[in-house]
């Protein structure tokens, strides 16, 4: 392990200055040349005499987070503290060698992508337009392990097309619009300014932000693996996607969705994630959504789509209030259930039942074409 | 200004505006001012930050031009607009004249006809202003964009008339409440401070302040409540706004003491949601009292 760099490893307090911004930089911080010439000129100005100040007028310079102000406390109290101390060093965040490790735990969804190999040997076999239609049409639990590598290809492709396809239409989407009188004057200038020609604004389309909350509890095994996948389809066609999954509690995966190889994705998140029970607690977990996430996550009034079968052990009030909360802060909110696809379904459990009052579309999303026909009520976002 | 004041000269005449300034934020304004960069304040809403913004131009004795951040904020009413009518105006008058087009063109995208919005006033004044750009969260990640150049270079490019360029560098304030992640660009040219809730010294100091005539007994007890309803999962927690609100309407209502009546009366200057409330009613004064009588 390297030296912990000290200041007392310098003679001057510019070369002091120079190797904490250097140390600050090792350890994370995003400072350069102008944030070392700044904290120098702070120096300079005498706030150096008082250590408080000086930590004060440096976490000003260097910092751009509440996050970061954590990090600096600690980098400047080991940096000008009175002794050395010993520090581990960064854990490596990930690596190539992450990919084929599996933790103990690991998630359910891993398992079908594995079998999926042998499946697609034979699956080319058979790829004919009948299978391709019987396939849009089979339950995802259903799916036989041969077929599922080639539902996969399917689905990423026709989820692909229907992301294309949104963002087309809401670029060319035709709207009438409001005189601008900038405009008009502008175009009707070579007329000696007699207004003949009107010109007209429309509104931007609107940003595109959705908002997946994906349950992936046990209950939800066989669904939550092509149904992830469908959150990654969606990913690289939206303005912005926020993910997370949850089961007894609540995972972030957004930064995940940035991997541009979907099966590093995965790998990265089953190493991740640890201690997936059967249990399901959603109404907990969107509490954690709502306290933690809610503010920026829906702000601009996203779309909200939360996919689970509302098989919940929790309290079933609970449940019905937080998705109250994220009802009022969402432009719509959306519960796709694959039981729904099941014959003579009822929305009878406990969570479902409390949840219905919120949702403001309540759909099926057991097979593929399930979740294709969500593409036009993601157009009216 | 040409001499700039020292820490304790920042937060003694701050002190004077009413303002309780502790020494992060004085360190943190001496350097804004001595390094002539922007500061961007973060914090929960209702902790004083736009007030910072308010104080520092009565301090400098300079004008404060604020803009008011929101989605759909566009450059014609941050920046400039032409004058339109003015404009027209002009052409009819000019009918008859002898000018050319491209005169009578010249003419009326002249410095006269131009509207100035706020950032183009508050680079162009005859001494710098302190420019207040509130809540910049809530404006689009477009105009965060545009926002750069006028952070950096001082300086505002209209197509029309070319660039603008500062005569005196205003001392830029920017506020965000995080409701969303502001870009790495703008951050990186702006100073930072994280403006917390305040601790119980503090907020005693600054109940004082604004009301002076305040019974000692009752501003500690209150003040220690709200610090105390800080830690509670709230839909919204109180900030130093609502605390002097609230003192306000206890002592508007003759309370000497808190008890159960006088807060529940009071409730609505502190609690902002009707789920807060409820959980008040329920439970939520009656423990919080006895946490207080404990502690």
């Amino acid at each position: 392990m390297p030296e912990q760099p000290h200041a007392s490893d310098h003679q001057s307090l510019t070369e002091a200055i120079i190797g904490f911004v250097q140390y600050a930089r090792g350890e994370g911080l995003k400072v350069g040349v102008q944030e070392s010439q700044e904290a120098l000129r702070a120096a300079a100005l005498g706030l150096a005499a008082q250590k408080g100040v000086f930590a004060v007028a440096l976490r000003t310079i260097f910092c751009t987070s509440p996050d970061e102000i954590e990090l600096f406390g600690q980098l400047f109290d080991r940096f000008w503290g009175g002794k050395r101390s010993s520090v581990r060093s960064r854990t490596a965040y990930s690596n190539q060698s992450n990919i084929q490790k599996r933790s103990p735990g690991s998630l359910v969804w891993m398992g079908m992508g594995q079998n999926g190999e042998e499946g697609r040997e034979e699956g080319r076999n058979v790829s004919g337009a009948n299978v391709m239609e019987r396939l849009r049409k089979t339950d995802f639990a259903q799916v036989a392990e041969m077929d599922s590598a080639l539902l996969e290809e399917l689905a990423l492709r026709l989820w692909k097309q229907m992301s294309m396809r949104l963002k087309r239409r809401l670029k060319a989407s035709p709207r009438k619009g409001q005189v601008s009188l900038r405009k008009t004057i502008r175009a009707n200038i070579s007329r000696g300014g007699d207004l003949i020609e009107l010109r007209k604004q429309r509104r931007r389309p609107g940003k595109q932000r959705l908002v997946i909350l994906l349950d992936v509890s046990g209950s939800m095994d066989k669904y939550s693996f092509f149904l992830l996948r469908f959150v990654w389809a969606l990913r690289a066609h939206f303005e912005k996607v926020e993910a997370f999954i949850f089961s007894t509690r609540l995972i972030r995966i957004t930064g995940l969705l940035g991997h541009h190889k979907l099966e590093q994705a995965l790998a990265q998140l089953s190493a991740e994630a640890h201690n997936w029970s059967s249990g399901t607690k959603i109404g907990a977990c969107l509490k954690t959504f709502n306290e933690q996430y809610a503010r920026q996550a829906l702000s601009g009034r996203a779309t909200t789509i939360i996919l689970s079968d509302g098989l919940d052990t929790g309290e079933p009030a609970l449940l019905a209030s937080e998705l109250a909360k994220i009802k009022a802060r969402s432009r719509m909110l959306a519960w796709l259930n694959p039981l729904k696809g099941m014959r003579g379904y009822e929305p009878t459990a406990r969570g479902m039942q409390a949840a219905l009052p919120a949702i403001g579309l309540f759909k099926s999303a057991h097979n593929l074409d399930s979740l294709l026909e969500l593409e036009k009520y993601l157009w009216h976002v | 200004m040409n001499q700039t004041p020292g820490l304790e000269a920042i937060i003694e005449r701050f002190g004077e505006q009413g303002f309780v300034a502790d020494e992060e934020l004085a360190t943190t304004l001496f350097l804004m001012l001595h390094l002539g960069k922007p500061l961007l304040l973060e914090g929960h809403p209702g902790v004083g930050k736009t007030e910072v913004a308010n104080v520092l131009a009565a301090f400098l004795g300079a004008e404060l031009i604020r803009l008011q951040c929101y989605e759909g904020l566009d450059v014609h009413s941050a920046v400039y607009e032409w004058n339109y009518q003015k404009q027209l105006l002009s052409i009819k008058i000019q009918e008859g004249s002898a000018r050319t087009e491209a005169e009578k063109e010249a003419h009326i995208f002249g410095p006269e006809f131009l509207l100035k919005r706020p950032l183009l006033r508050s680079i162009t004044g005859e001494q710098a202003p302190v420019l207040l750009i509130d809540e910049v969260d809530r404006a689009d990640e477009e105009f965060e964009a545009f926002l750069l150049e006028l952070l950096s270079a001082f300086q505002i490019s209209i197509p029309e008339l070319g660039t603008i360029r500062a005569i005196h560098r205003p001392f830029v304030i920017l506020t965000s409440n995080r409701a969303r992640e502001l870009s790495d660009a703008l951050k990186r040219r702006c100073l930072y401070h994280w403006v917390d809730f305040p601790d119980m010294d503090k907020e005693m100091r600054i109940v004082r302040k604004h009301l002076p005539d305040i019974d000692e007994a009752l501003a500690r007890e209150l003040v220690r409540l709200v610090q105390r309803l800080r830690t509670k999962k709230l839909d919204k927690t109180p900030g130093i706004a609502e605390t002097l609100d609230w003192a306000r309407g206890l002592v508007a209502l003759g309370c000497r003491q808190l008890d159960r009546e006088s807060i529940e009366k009071s409730l609505g200057c502190l609690l902002k949601s009707a789920n807060d409330m409820e959980w008040a009613r329920a439970e939520g004064v009656t423990n919080l009292l006895t946490e207080i009588e404990d502690a």
